[in-house]
C-alpha cells in the first residue's frame, strides 16, 4: 500500500478507539491496526468505565442496550479480617441519571461495540474509504526515519502515516522499542490483575444486590481478601453476570510468594463474598498486568517525533482508594491525542515541538492533575498496615459495636481501644492518619 | 471453610479450561514467550515466575527445575515484569502462527 495516512493507532482498545472516533470526527484518514480477531478480543478490565468522556464519544449511548453493562448508583467499600467484613455504603439516585458517572463494562463485549461506532462514523465522516479498523494484524516494529517515526510494519506490510499514535496496552513492547520506555520495567510499580466472570440471571442478580432497571454495585474489599498482600478486592455488577477479582501489588506478590489463582479461592471463600456469589457459575477467568498509579512509571516523555503514547501503554492510571482508574484515562488521552494530531495536521507539523501539546493538554487535564495531587494517597495505600492491620481493627470494632450480648455495653471509645491494642499501636495509626490527612 | 463455600475453589486447570484460545489445533504454532530456563535453573534464586504467573506456565519440577509452557499462556504480561533475571524474552502471540487468548467477555 502506497497511501500515506494522517495517523496510525496501534491497539484497538479503549485508548485507540477513542483517538480513531474523534479524528474520525475530525475527518482524519487514519488506520487503526488490532492484533485481536476482533477490538476486545484481547482486552480484559476490571472493570468500571468511570468518568463522563463516553458520552462525549456516543451520545446518549445510555439509550442503546448494547455496550455497557449496568450504571453504577451504589458504592460499596468493605473492610474484612477471616469472618468479619465492615462496609463503607453508598447509593444514591443522583447517579441513576445521565450522564452517568460510571458503567460498569466487560472488555470483549464493551471494545467490539465501541469499535462499531467508530466504523459508522467512519461511515459518515468526507472520507468513509480512506480510514480502517484493522483487525488480526500484529505489528512488529515502529518504522523510524532520520530519528522521526513515520509508520509500522507488520509482517512483510509497511505502513506509513505522518503519526504513529501507540495505545497497545500496558505490555508495551513497541514503546520500549522507539526508547521511550526503559527495555526492562521492574515490578516495583506494578501489579497483577485477576479475574472471574460468574454468570447468575439478571432477575437473581437483581434481587440479590437490590438493583432496580440497569443499576448497578461495585464494591472494593480490603484485607483478609488479599491474604495480607499488598492490593485488594473488587465484585461488579454485570447484566447477568458478577465481575469478581483482585489487584495485587507485584513486588509484595513476589516477596511473600504467594499464588494468584490461590488468593483468589481464599477471597470466594470468605462468608460475605460466598454468600454474594452463591449459586454463581464462573464461566471465564482472566489476568492482565497493571500499573499501580504511581506517577514515577510513565515512560520518560509521552510523545517524540511522529509519535504519541496513550493508555496504559503510557502507564496511565491511578488508584487512590475511591476507585481504579484506568480506562477513562485511557479513553481521555486517546481523545487528546487524536486532537493533537488534528492540530498538527492543520500545521502540517509532526514534529515533537508540535507534539508536545500533547503532554500540555494531559498535565492540564483531570488525568495528570489527578495523578499527581493524589500521589500521597497511592502511597499510603501501599502501607502494609492497610493490608492487615487497619481492616483488621476496624472488624474488630464492629464486632464489639455490633454486639448485644447481655453483659454490660463499654463505651464505644472503649471499644476502639481494644481494638487498636489488639491489632495495632496508636503510634502506627496516628502515622497513617497524618499520611491519610495529607492524601485525601 | 464450610461446604458452602469450599465448592468456589477453582484450580488453575478448571480456570484455563473455560479460556478460549486461538489455533488450538495447531501443533506447529510458535511460542510467543522464550524461557532462558538455564538461567532460572542456575543463577536465580527466587524462581518468582513459578509462583506469580497465573496460568501456571511456568512449573518446578521434583528436582527443583524451572519449566515453560506457553500453550495456557493468556498474554497477562505478569512474568515480563517479574523476572528481573533477564531469563524472559516476550512477545505478542503471532495472529497465523502464534497461539493466543480471544476473550469472549473480557
Amino acid at each position: 500500500m502506497d497511501e500515506k495516512f494522517d495517523a496510525i493507532i496501534v491497539g484497538g482498545g479503549i485508548a485507540g478507539l477513542s483517538a480513531a472516533m474523534t479524528l474520525a470526527k475530525g475527518n482524519a484518514r487514519f488506520l487503526l491496526i488490532e492484533r485481536g480477531e476482533f477490538c476486545g478480543a484481547k482486552n480484559v478490565s476490571g472493570g468500571v468505565l468511570w468518568g463522563s468522556d463516553l458520552a462525549k464519544l456516543v451520545p446518549e449511548y445510555w439509550l442503546e442496550t448494547g455496550g455497557i453493562e449496568r450504571f453504577v448508583n451504589h458504592r460499596r467499600l468493605t473492610f474484612m479480617d477471616e469472618q468479619s467484613a465492615f462496609s463503607v455504603d453508598f447509593k444514591s439516585e443522583h447517579f441513576n441519571e445521565p450522564p452517568y458517572s460510571g458503567v460498569t463494562v466487560l472488555r470483549a463485549v464493551f471494545d467490539e461495540w465501541l469499535a462499531g461506532k467508530v466504523q459508522a462514523a467512519i461511515d459518515e465522516s468526507e472520507h468513509p474509504d480512506e480510514s480502517f479498523l484493522a483487525t488480526d494484524i500484529l505489528v512488529e516494529e515502529v518504522l523510524q526515519e532520520n530519528g522521526k517515526v513515520v509508520g509500522i510494519r507488520a509482517g512483510e506490510e509497511r505502513f506509513y502515516a505522518d503519526c504513529v499514535i501507540l495505545a497497545e496496552g500496558v505490555n508495551n513492547l513497541l514503546t520500549r522499542q522507539i526508547g521511550l520506555e526503559k527495555e526492562y520495567v521492574p515490578v516495583d510499580h506494578m501489579g497483577i490483575g485477576v479475574k472471574e466472570v460468574l454468570k447468575l440471571d439478571s432477575k437473581r442478580l437483581e434481587d440479590r444486590f437490590q438493583l432496580r432497571g440497569r443499576s448497578g454495585l461495585t464494591n472494593e474489599f480490603v484485607g483478609f481478601c488479599s491474604e495480607g498482600v499488598e492490593g485488594g478486592g473488587f465484585l461488579y455488577t454485570n447484566s447477568d453476570s458478577i465481575s469478581l477479582g483482585l489487584v495485587l501489588g507485584l513486588k509484595d506478590l513476589k516477596a511473600k510468594e504467594k499464588t494468584p489463582y490461590d488468593i483468589l479461592n481464599t477471597f470466594k471463600e470468605h462468608p460475605a463474598v460466598a454468600d454474594m456469589i452463591s449459586g454463581a457459575e464462573t464461566v471465564e477467568y482472566s489476568a492482565h498486568a497493571v500499573s499501580t498509579g504511581n506517577i514515577k512509571a510513565l515512560p520518560s516523555e509521552l510523545y517524540a517525533d511522529g509519535v504519541l503514547i496513550a493508555g496504559e501503554a503510557a502507564h496511565l492510571l491511578l488508584n487512590a482508594g475511591k476507585a481504579i482508574q484506568g480506562m477513562d484515562y485511557a479513553m481521555r488521552s486517546g481523545i487528546l491525542a487524536a486532537e493533537t494530531v488534528i492540530e498538527a495536521k492543520k500545521a502540517n507539523d509532526y514534529t515533537s515541538g508540535m507534539l508536545k501539546n500533547y503532554r500540555s493538554a494531559l498535565e492540564n487535564s483531570y488525568v495528570l492533575k489527578d495523578m499527581r495531587s493524589f500521589q500521597d494517597a497511592v502511597h499510603l495505600l501501599h502501607q502494609p498496615n492497610m493490608f492487615g492491620a487497619v481492616p483488621n481493627m476496624i472488624c474488630d470494632f464492629g464486632r464489639q459495636f455490633f454486639t448485644i450480648s447481655g453483659e454490660e455495653t463499654p463505651k464505644a471509645s472503649k471499644m476502639m481501644h481494644a481494638a487498636i491494642k489488639r491489632n495495632a499501636s496508636y503510634w502506627d495509626l496516628v502515622k497513617l492518619g497524618l499520611k491519610g490527612a495529607r492524601a485525601l | 471453610m464450610s461446604e458452602s463455600t469450599s465448592k468456589n475453589r477453582l484450580s488453575v486447570a478448571d480456570r484455563l479450561g473455560m479460556v478460549n484460545f486461538r489455533n488450538q489445533a495447531r501443533t506447529e504454532a510458535k511460542p510467543h514467550i522464550e524461557v532462558d530456563t538455564s538461567i532460572c535453573n542456575s543463577t536465580c534464586v527466587h524462581k518468582c515466575t513459578t509462583k506469580v504467573c497465573p496460568a501456571k506456565c511456568y512449573t518446578l519440577d521434583e528436582e527443583g527445575l524451572v519449566h515453560f509452557q506457553y500453550e495456557d499462556c493468556i498474554e497477562c504480561g505478569t512474568c515480563m515484569y517479574a523476572c528481573d533475571q533477564g531469563a524472559v524474552t516476550w512477545n505478542y502471540p503471532h495472529p497465523e502462527d502464534g497461539k493466543g487468548v480471544n476473550w469472549t467477555l473480557g
